[in-house]
């Protein structure tokens, strides 16, 4: 077993035979935080989706803690890859605690019973998340935000080595993004979770990402600290802005 | 919490359990001729055979009641498969047409075989329903495939389902005679006329399937936060969805097989159980919807029985006046709590 969670060697990922992000090389070890960014439709989701074998790679390599993904039986890389997707399930009668009991799944037996050390995992993952006082509640009754932390509980409570998070904090308010990105830096540096996630809010995500992966006209355009990435005139050619709209002081607020 | 959801449970569990036994009691003694419960007691303990309630206990209420009671947990059970499948609380083997493509292709392997003058056995029989409720799946699943909107899915089972039903209507005009009688009644829908050697291969045929959707039961409920969820939690998605329509289809054909189209059951008697106890985990699911489709087909057939009585009303008649406002209230609650 290699030292790193996530590599990935000249990955072509797409659709079929269609190639959205082609040659994207690089590695994550335990407790990195990456964040991947890019316009609308740059294909951020695709890659991500990819490395939660929900699509096949088009072409190239991408290994799960030292194996290739396509090789990883389905039961076995829900204990080492846990996922966040930006549509929440929707469901008729689920309370909130069925759904993060749900990340208990790759660990119960046959017929799912729960151990007393599985609803102990679960009940942290819940106050981890701030979701404990929604446990009773329906999820459909629940405002988009709600539902996004219930998922995020759910996906903690998989316990995995590589959290895979797909615009976790759109429908967040300031305050619980904030909170979720001291929750991410906790679960990487604490337990030494890989954290991949993309982001729209750069100048947040910047604020917590070890390194920052730009995806651009079907390549990763750009690779590199924070400090290297967050440069207006970089920015506004990644997001296609016109010269001098994006204020440098915008983006060195962070630092 | 916890405590508060056990005990929601138990009280369910338990109402159903007092309906059933209610509804077995009053099926039994009710009819054209009365029998008095302290009698039906003695029959079932061993009693004096030959005797008129013996007969008619034994050979003709008990196993109509066991028929109502386990083709109606069956037929409910499938549409929980179903709706759980097509994550659509619409979808039922009637409303897709399943039960109809199982019903036109018993009526031509009986008028066939009537015809060609050879017995078929119970057997065939659920080969055929089974083969023509895959027709039809097959047929929703392409559907399914290409057009997202749930609407269309539902109209198109409900067209594949007139479609279907003309078709029998055709196969049993042109049957011989003799046989009219039988296969009209049949289509049309009934527990009537089920002999306890067809009861005991439905009983068996039944409980096979159930075992099956046991085993299940833990990816399903995984299934229930959709696709990709479900997928990231480890469940294999083809042999689930695989297993869901092999046995929603070999469930529903058994039904029709022997007692032709029963409508409603599958769609209303899930939601009815969903909202009893306040949750759709298959775990719960499965027995609850069992025990719901067992109660409700039995209190539908004692309505079919003695309403008009000496006249019997189809088993469809009831179920529809029973079912159908069951389905309008599921669709506008539906639209409420989205505008909410």
């Amino acid at each position: 077993m290699g030292k790193y969670i996530l590599e990935s060697n000249a990955l072509c990922v797409g659709y079929g035979t269609k190639r959205i992000v082609d040659d994207i090389s690089f590695s994550m070890e335990a407790g990195d935080i990456v964040c991947l960014i890019g316009s609308n439709g740059a294909g951020k989701s695709t890659l991500l989706k990819t490395l939660a074998k929900m699509i096949p790679p088009v072409s190239g390599s991408a290994k799960i803690d030292g194996r290739e993904i396509g090789h990883i039986r389905e039961g076995e890389l829900a204990r080492i890859v846990s996922c966040m997707f930006p549509a929440s399930p929707v469901t008729e009668y689920l309370t909130c605690l069925d759904i993060v009991e749900n990340g208990r799944y790759p660990y119960t037996g046959m017929f799912g019973t729960l151990s007393a050390d599985d609803r102990e995992k679960i009940a942290s993952a819940m106050d981890i998340a701030g979701v404990t006082e929604l446990s009773g509640r329906y999820f459909h009754t629940l405002s988009d935000g709600q539902k996004q932390r219930v998922m995020l509980a759910r996906a903690i409570c998989q316990e995995p080595k590589l959290l895979l998070l797909d615009e976790p904090a759109s429908f967040l308010d300031i305050r619980y993004k904030l909170e979720l990105l001291d929750l991410i830096v906790s679960l990487a540096k604490e337990k030494g979770i890989a954290v991949l996630f993309s982001m729209h809010e750069i100048t947040l995500a910047g604020r917590i990402a070890d390194r920052m992966i730009c995806i651009k006209d079907g390549k990763v355009d750009r690779m590199g600290t924070p400090r290297e990435i967050m440069r207006s005139d970089y920015m506004e050619r990644l997001y296609d802005l016109k010269k001098g709209s994006l204020e440098e002081g915008v983006l060195n607020g962070i630092f | 919490m916890k405590t508060d959801n056990k005990r929601r449970y138990d009280l369910s569990f338990g109402l159903l359990f007092v309906l059933l036994a209610v509804f077995a009691i009053l099926n039994l003694s009710l009819g054209s001729v009365s029998v008095a419960p302290g009698e039906i007691a003695k029959v079932m303990a061993g009693g004096e055979s030959g005797s008129v309630s013996f007969n008619i206990i034994k050979e003709i209420r008990l196993p109509r009641l066991f028929g109502a009671m386990i083709l109606g947990g069956a037929l409910s059970v499938s549409g929980f498969l179903l709706q759980t499948f097509f994550h659509n609380p619409l979808a039922g083997p009637f409303v897709l047409g399943i039960s109809s493509g199982a019903k036109l292709a018993v009526a031509l392997a009986m008028t066939l075989a009537l015809g060609g003058g050879f017995l078929i056995n119970s057997w065939f029989m659920i080969g055929a329903a089974f083969l023509g409720a895959m027709v039809v799946m097959g047929f929703i699943l392409a559907v399914s495939g290409r057009a997202k909107n749930s609407a269309v899915l539902i109209i198109c089972g409900i067209m594949a389902g007139y479609f279907c039903s003309a078709v029998t209507e055709l196969a049993i005009t042109f049957a011989d005679d003799q046989n009219i009688v039988n296969l009209h009644s049949w289509s049309q829908g009934s527990f009537s006329g089920l002999s306890r050697a067809n009861i005991k291969i439905i009983a068996l045929a039944v409980f096979v399937c159930l075992v099956f959707v046991f085993i299940i039961s833990k990816p399903m409920g995984a299934y229930q936060l959709g696709e990709t969820y479900a997928k990231s939690s480890g469940v294999n998605i083809r042999m689930l969805k695989v297993s869901l329509i092999l046995l929603s289809g070999l469930m529903s054909a058994i039904v029709a097989a022997f007692a032709g189209p029963v409508s409603f059951v599958g769609i209303a008697v899930p939601q009815m159980m969903k909202g009893l106890f306040g949750t759709e985990k298959p775990a719960f699911m499965i027995p609850a919807t069992f025990l719901g489709g067992a109660v409700f087909c039995l209190f539908s057939d004692l309505l079919a029985r003695l309403v008009f009585a000496p006249a019997e009303l189809s088993i469809s008649v009831v179920t529809s006046i029973l079912g159908a406002p069951v389905v309008v209230w599921v669709m506008l609650k539906k639209r409420l709590g989205r505008r909410a």
